[in-house]
């Protein structure tokens, strides 16, 4: 076999392998198991044993399309999870390139689950708004001021459930997906500066970072990437059957089914990577050999 | 039969994909046309969710109690005065407001926010009490050392260099872990987009013809 | 003056965020949490400081017949087809920018779901590919660091699949402890010496030493 030339292949050839690691999973389905790691749970738990039914969460959309794949399935989980436990859901959006587009989307979606909630009452989208710092900084002292009108232009005074919640002193937790930077500001600022507690739900290429907020308690969980999303996944299903009944249902996109995709294709990077540093080393004791 | 949106959706993703062959005039029209999109996404929410709620309907409906409100939208306009040569000056005045602002807020952040927290959580207990004193020295001895490489007025020579390699070591464990959470997070999109593809267009598509 | 004014400027906002920080007094809590408000408006209108830009760069493509001109015309006709619902979303013709009250898509929101979002995740996407092809190319364990970093790599990439469980228990249990404590002490070694140059810089510039933002040098 001549290696050399297996290390010129045609780029799209590995593109091909690449393609059919990923549509042949999506087809055919492996189900395999998801299993749960510490900041994961971290993140369940808070919500679960430290939230009672009415509470007040704030979600923080943060993404945009380039990571929804990955961060879509988070807000899922958590507004499920939420909704299950009669936990009150205040959305809101930082995000400017498709921050909005995605809370619609998302807070529709699973709100849709849940008919026997209502809008307005149990769960509110206040929309997006600029500034990113400086509207953290200003929900502080008041919600109505960075957000006068919901995402459909109801006043503020006219939501019933923001009757009762003015800043962030009647909020018990705000859960943030975030791509780039975002996430950190609800770590380095509003929960430095005003204590509010903060579960980060990063994309997987920044999710290493976290780690050091995560252990100086400057956050209190954290769902890095796709897995951290199947990971949640499964501690909901697991604890609401209603959820899991959901979850299964077929056609649903969830990151659990994206796990194996996830799989296959990084046992395909993994042979590629291995085989490529197997002819480097051959390749490199050749020319001694030869010697 | 997949619906209209889908099949532009469809478009749009098979024209993007097409770069994997070769560059070609459908994955150029794509991507112009999406940086148009994304401009004219940034206009509708710019407008809709913080120009009209915070700015124009409060003067309008109350200008008594919010006419302060005036001195930020002239600010906000002001950084369009540096299309028009002669008085380009002007937007410098706004341009300072919303840089000082956001730098005076910055410093607070890092230093408060950061520094403070995380120099605070690597004071660990290094005297011996198990397995964990072995994880503190490895936490303490990895935040020194990477700080000793990232110290560029001395030279990396003897003692510091011994540790600025020991910093490099644990840069490249962490790098490494960057690494495998990158291709994760880059499959992830790929993932999102096939299911797309799969599920939502070519399989009801399929249908649809048998 | 011109050039006075404008430090001055930034000198007090830069400021009277630091300055409410330390002193809990009321008034100055006012006048700082007023300027939030501001700038969350300033903020506004300096996104769309982009706009004008790229609409003045390809309209001059488009008049001087520059290469690649007609891609020009589409990415203003893409601004302004989204631009104009966006805007007139704000008037609420349409309905808006969001869904309608009985769950029908506004225009806005029918092309963010439908040319939006699979355009820009697209694009996204095609990196995966291009990560494959660069990795089987290029990453080499050719020296100390890069096994390291290789290693490091491998381990994380199959430690976190539910295949790396099934293989042995240890591989998630030593890839979280990868993340947790020596990724976690160079990321934090990181954060603490780019935090301090980040917050020397914010110094320079309130106190003017730095003046580059303005378009003026140091010397002026």
């Amino acid at each position: 076999m001549n290696l050399d030339r297996l290390m010129q292949i045609d780029r799209r050839i590995i593109y091909l392998f690449v393609a059919a690691g990923t549509i042949l999973p999506i087809i055919f389905l492996l189900g395999l198991p998801v299993s749960t790691t510490p900041p994961v749970r971290m993140a369940f738990e808070r919500i679960e044993n430290q939230l009672e039914k009415g509470d007040v969460v704030l979600v923080s959309f943060d993404y945009g399309p380039s990571s929804a794949p990955e961060n879509d399935p988070m807000a899922d989980a958590i507004l499920r999870h939420c909704f299950a436990k009669g936990i009150k859901v205040v959305v809101i959006a930082l995000y400017p390139l498709g921050g909005l587009s995605e809370a619609i989307e998302e807070l529709n979606k699973v709100a849709a689950e849940f008919p026997e909630l209502e809008y307005g009452v149990d769960y509110v989208n206040l929309g997006y708004k600029d500034g990113a710092q400086a509207a953290m900084r200003k929900m502080n002292e008041s919600f109505k001021e960075v957000f006068p009108l919901d995402v459909n232009g109801t006043p503020f005074d006219e939501i019933p459930m923001m009757r009762d919640i003015e800043n962030y002193g009647d909020v018990k937790l705000v859960a943030t997906l975030a791509t780039g930077i975002i996430g950190e500001w609800w770590a380095n600022l509003v929960n430095a500066q005003f204590g509010l507690p903060v579960i980060v739900g990063p994309t997987a290429v920044s999710a290493p970072k976290y780690y050091a907020y995560l252990e100086a308690r400057q956050m209190v969980g954290l769902l890095g990437g796709l897995k951290g999303a199947s990971e949640y996944e499964r501690l909901v299903m697991d604890k609401y059957p209603r959820l899991a009944e959901l979850y299964a249902t077929p056609g649903l996109y969830t990151a659990t089914k994206g796990m194996d995709v996830q799989s296959i294709v990084h046992l395909i990077m993994i042979a590629f990577i291995l085989f490529g540093n197997l002819v480097y080393f051959t390749q490199k004791r050749k020319p001694r050999a030869a010697k | 039969m997949p619906g209209l949106g889908t099949w532009l959706a469809a478009f749009f993703t098979l024209c993007m994909l097409s770069f994997l062959y070769k560059d070609n005039p459908f994955f150029r029209v794509a991507e112009s046309f999406f940086a148009g999109l994304s401009l004219g996404y940034y206009i509708g929410i710019v407008a809709n969710q913080t120009l009209k709620p915070n700015l124009v309907l409060p003067l309008i409906q109350d200008f008594s109690a919010n006419w302060n409100l005036v001195f930020a939208g002239g600010l906000g306009l002001m950084l369009y005065f540096r299309y028009i040569k002669k008085v380009a000056w002007v937007s410098r005045w706004a341009l300072a407001v919303y840089v000082g602002y956001y730098v005076g807020v910055n410093m607070m952040q890092k230093l408060h926010g950061e520094v403070i927290p995380q120099v605070g959580d690597t004071m660990l207990s290094l005297s011996y009490s198990g397995i964990d004193t072995l994880w503190n020295v490895v936490m303490v001895a990895g935040v020194l050392s990477v700080l000793v490489y990232f110290y560029f007025s001395a030279e990396h020579k003897g003692a510091v260099g011994g540790i600025s390699r020991l910093g490099i070591w644990f840069l490249m464990v962490s790098f490494g872990a960057a690494f495998g959470y990158t291709v994760m997070g880059r499959i992830s999109l790929l993932i999102g987009r096939m299911v797309f593809l799969v599920n939502e267009w070519a399989r009801p598509l399929i249908e649809a013809v048998i | 003056m011109r050039k006075q004014i404008p430090l001055l400027l930034t000198f007090l906002a830069g400021t009277i965020p630091i300055f409410a920080f330390f002193v809990p007094e009321r008034h100055v809590g006012l006048v700082s949490t007023g300027l939030d408000s501001w700038l969350i408006i300033v903020y506004g209108f300096a996104l769309l400081l982009g706009v004008v830009n790229v609409v003045q760069m390809n309209t001059n493509k488009i008049k001087r017949r520059a290469s690649g001109w007609p891609y020009s015309i589409v990415l203003l006709a893409g601004l302004v087809i989204m631009g104009s619902f966006g805007l007139l979303g704000s008037f609420d013709v349409f309905g808006g920018i969001a869904t309608r009250p009985d769950g029908s898509s506004t225009p806005f929101n029918w092309l963010y779901t439908n040319a939006f979002l699979p355009l820009q995740g697209t694009m996204f996407a095609l990196l995966a590919f291009f990560m494959a092809s660069a990795s089987y190319r290029a990453f080499r364990a050719r020296n100390v660091e890069a096994t390291i970093l290789l290693i490091a790599a491998l381990i994380v990439m199959f430690g976190r699949i539910p295949f790396g469980e099934m293989v042995s228990k240890w591989f998630p249990i030593v890839t979280e402890w990868i993340m947790g404590k020596p990724n976690m002490a160079a990321q934090r070694g990181i954060m603490i010496g780019a935090a301090l140059g980040a917050a020397s810089m914010a110094l320079r510039v309130i106190l003017g030493i730095e003046r580059s933002y303005l378009g003026i040098g140091k010397g002026e």
